[in-house]
């Protein structure tokens, strides 16, 4: 066991003493976490708002109105541009849409609601079919709201009553029975405006004419509760794909140099040999989750969640790592194959695994072949323990499958390298 | 003290090992000679067990197996390659060889300064060996294989590449473990190398050994005459002057000068001595171990 420890040693100090590899091994991974730890941070803050430019060739004080309600919607962002700049903006994708008030935009209901002469236009662009049905919503949204504070503006409510009442009177395809209840409906309606009392007027007509309840998901939701959460187990994957290539690599630069002949000769078992790698590898990945655990929770004050679990997972993923390493090491009787190799299977690995993109992200037909890849079972095994709030009974199933891989790899990579070595 | 028996070995169609026989008594040191490809290298992986014989048997004192563990501990072994840590400093490189060997505390750091002094690297011993010399690097490869005291040695081309000053302290630390009464093999396609350590030595081409002997045997038996240039002070007036105490008929004449072979050079040149030229400079050429390999192979040791 002494042997074992200090050949472990060894392999650690040689690794230390080459600044690129402490970077890639340890430096990587943090700089991984910060990344996306700060753009998870920002989503947490919920999406920014939908950026649309406003075209206001009307001018009124109903295309203001409207323009500030638009403006009050966390939803949009809102920029103010003319026409020319406004289409040129959505052609280059730097605004989602432009949304254009013509003139006689603030003229009444009439002109709101004419579709023989719209005085809204919405310009956007055509792979952006989401977005503008989503802003098409917001806008009728905006325009109730606009039309409800003028249903408060009694004045402007009986001028268009008058309106109303002349366009009435003035109709030849209806007929008089008819156009008589819309009349007396309107002589109704315009006493209400006329007499009402403000404080019972206010009470029927004030207040939101669309008025959504609104749910904070979030926080019925038990999941992570820093962004940093979401990012650690991916994290630790990363920082353990690096040291399962870099040690990986190692094995062939022994055996290239000679040292490991020389290990060979001496009073060592092949096991002691192999198995001095693999506790190199497993002791530089718990440095690796020492420094991000612990700068995890001094920095970000991430929660543990289940500490038992947790460390089961990260021991069973650490030997799925190991074992890969053995393997891998194998692929080449250089450093230049073995890199190359290595890295193309591990890249692979944590591209469907969701090292790199989250699972859930992944287009569906895709999602089915990360349960090839290891990282998906180790970063599902790490967020079980985090804050899925996995049972013990549900983090068996990743953890056999890590282990399996594991004992699989390190067994097939033993076999091949005694075959190499004869 | 060793023993190799019919030893075989193939790599695919090549023939790296064809039969190779030989024993190495205690105390001796053995020279495998030959050039690149000869199969000395494979030689010694054979008998220090990294490479599976295809036939035949290795026994190393009186043990069959060189994977057991005594057998290892008694074995040190100078690979060709620099099977050193060239990120850790000659005197880590060391440490951690000789705690894989079992060394520890004071006698861990006496061997540790002992080889650090044998190999003059005392005063760079916390370097960092990707910073030393050729030289210095082909010292520490040595020495990580002395720090365990084996009683027998296994060199394969231990001054490949090294400077001068690097190859005579190999040689005289070489020459101290001979003294010491290790058993040592050395291989090598420098003869001069050979002559100087080897008290025998076996002639390796293409995985047979074509003779095995001392050195001066091997030179009486396969190196030729030794071949005599001399130059006069005056012109010899007539070649048949000095005819008669010359046995090669095949004597060059050219002016004041002759050359002809001989097997007894001494002999030769106290009779042309007495025939009363008077010489203005004498070269004689004796035969060695680079004519063994020609007369034997048709080549010569680099070809």
């Amino acid at each position: 066991m002494k042997k074992l420890l200090f050949l472990a040693v060894k392999d650690v100090r040689v690794l230390l003493s080459d600044k690129g590899n402490i970077f890639w091994v340890f430096g990587f991974p943090v700089l991984f976490a910060l990344f996306f730890g700060a753009i998870y941070a920002g989503a947490g803050k919920g999406p920014s708002g939908m950026k649309i430019a406003v075209v206001d060739e009307d001018k009124s004080e109903f295309a203001s109105s409207y323009i500030s309600k638009l403006e009050s919607d966390e939803a949009l962002q809102i920029v103010h541009l003319s026409r020319e700049d406004a289409t040129e903006q959505v052609r280059k994708g730097k605004v989602a849409a432009a949304v254009i008030l013509n003139k006689g935009f603030g003229e009444g209901f009439e002109a709101l609601f004419n579709s023989d002469d719209p005085r809204l236009e919405i310009a956007s662009d055509p792979s952006r079919r989401m977005e503008s049905g989503y802003l098409q919503g917001l806008l009728a949204k905006a325009q109730f709201e606009a039309l409800g504070d003028k249903f408060i503006d009694r004045k402007w409510m009986r001028d268009q009553i008058n309106l109303w009442r002349d366009e009435l009177e003035n109709a030849n395809d209806l007929d008089a029975e008819q156009a008589e209840l819309y009349l007396n409906f309107m002589d109704s309606f315009d006493t209400l405006l006329k007499d009402a009392n403000e404080e019972s007027f206010n009470l029927g007509f004030d207040g939101d004419m669309l008025n959504f309840a609104k749910m904070d998901v979030s926080r019925e939701y038990e999941g992570p509760i820093t962004p940093f959460q979401i990012t650690f187990p991916q994290v630790l994957l990363w920082g353990f794909l690096m040291c399962t290539a870099t040690f990986a690599i190692s094995i062939v630069k022994e055996r290239t140099n000679g040292t490991f002949d020389r290990l060979r000769i001496g009073p060592l078992g092949y096991a002691h040999i192999l198995g001095g790698k693999g506790l190199a590898c497993f002791l530089t990945c718990i440095f690796i989750i020492c420094i991000l655990f612990f700068g995890a929770k001094a920095i970000f004050k991430m929660p543990t969640g289940n500490l038992p679990l947790f460390i089961l997972g990260l021991f069973c993923t650490i030997l799925c790592f190991v074992g890969l390493m053995m393997f891998i090491c194998t692929l080449g009787r250089t450093e230049q194959s073995v890199g190359a190799a290595g890295w193309a299977i591990l890249m692979i690995m944590g591209m469907f695994g969701g090292a790199m993109m989250p699972l859930a992200f992944m287009p569906s037909w895709l999602r089915p072949f990360s349960h090839f890849s290891p990282v998906k079972w180790g970063i599902l095994a790490l967020e079980g323990a985090i804050w899925r709030d996995f049972r013990f009974t549900e983090m068996i199933s990743p953890c056999l499958v890590l282990l399996a891989i594991g004992i699989s790899a390190f067994s097939l990579g033993v076999v091949m390298l005694r075959r190499q070595e004869n | 003290m060793i023993k190799a028996d019919n030893l075989k070995k193939r790599y695919g169609d090549i023939v790296a090992l064809d039969d190779v026989s030989f024993e190495v008594d205690q105390g001796e040191t053995f020279g495998l000679l030959g050039p690149n490809g000869a199969g000395k290298t494979t030689t010694i992986q054979v008998l220090c067990g990294l490479l599976k014989l295809d036939g035949g048997a290795v026994e190393l004192d009186g043990k069959r197996d060189p994977s057991l563990v005594e057998v290892r501990l008694s074995l040190g072994v100078v690979p060709q390659a620099l099977a050193i840590y060239e990120e850790l400093s000659a005197e880590e490189n060391l440490r951690f060889f000789g705690r894989m060997y079992g060394l520890s505390g004071r006698q861990l750091n006496e061997r540790v300064a002992n080889c650090l002094e044998i190999a003059g690297l005392s005063q760079r011993r916390k370097g960092r060996v990707s910073k030393y010399s050729g030289g210095m690097k082909r010292r520490l490869n040595m020495i990580c294989s002395f720090l365990h005291e084996p009683p027998l040695l296994l060199l394969d081309e231990p001054t490949v590449g090294v400077d001068p000053q690097s190859r005579n302290l190999i040689f005289d630390t070489i020459e101290d473990m001979k003294k010491q009464g290790r058993t040592i093999i050395y291989t090598t396609h420098y003869m001069e190398e050979a002559q100087r350590l080897c008290d025998r030595v076996a002639i390796l081409d293409h995985g047979r050994i074509l003779d095995m002997d001392s050195v001066e045997n091997l030179i009486v038996k396969h190196g030729g005459p030794s071949h005599i240039e001399a130059e006069f002070e005056e012109r010899l007036s007539g070649p048949d002057k000095i005819r008669p105490f010359i046995e090669d008929k095949n004597i060059q004449f050219e002016e004041t000068k002759i050359r002809f072979a001989t097997s007894q050079p001494m002999e030769s040149l106290a009779m042309l001595n007495r025939s009363g030229v008077r010489f203005r400079s004498l070269k004689v050429q004796t035969a060695n171990l680079e004519d063994v390999f020609l007369n034997l192979t048709g080549r010569r040791l680099r070809d």
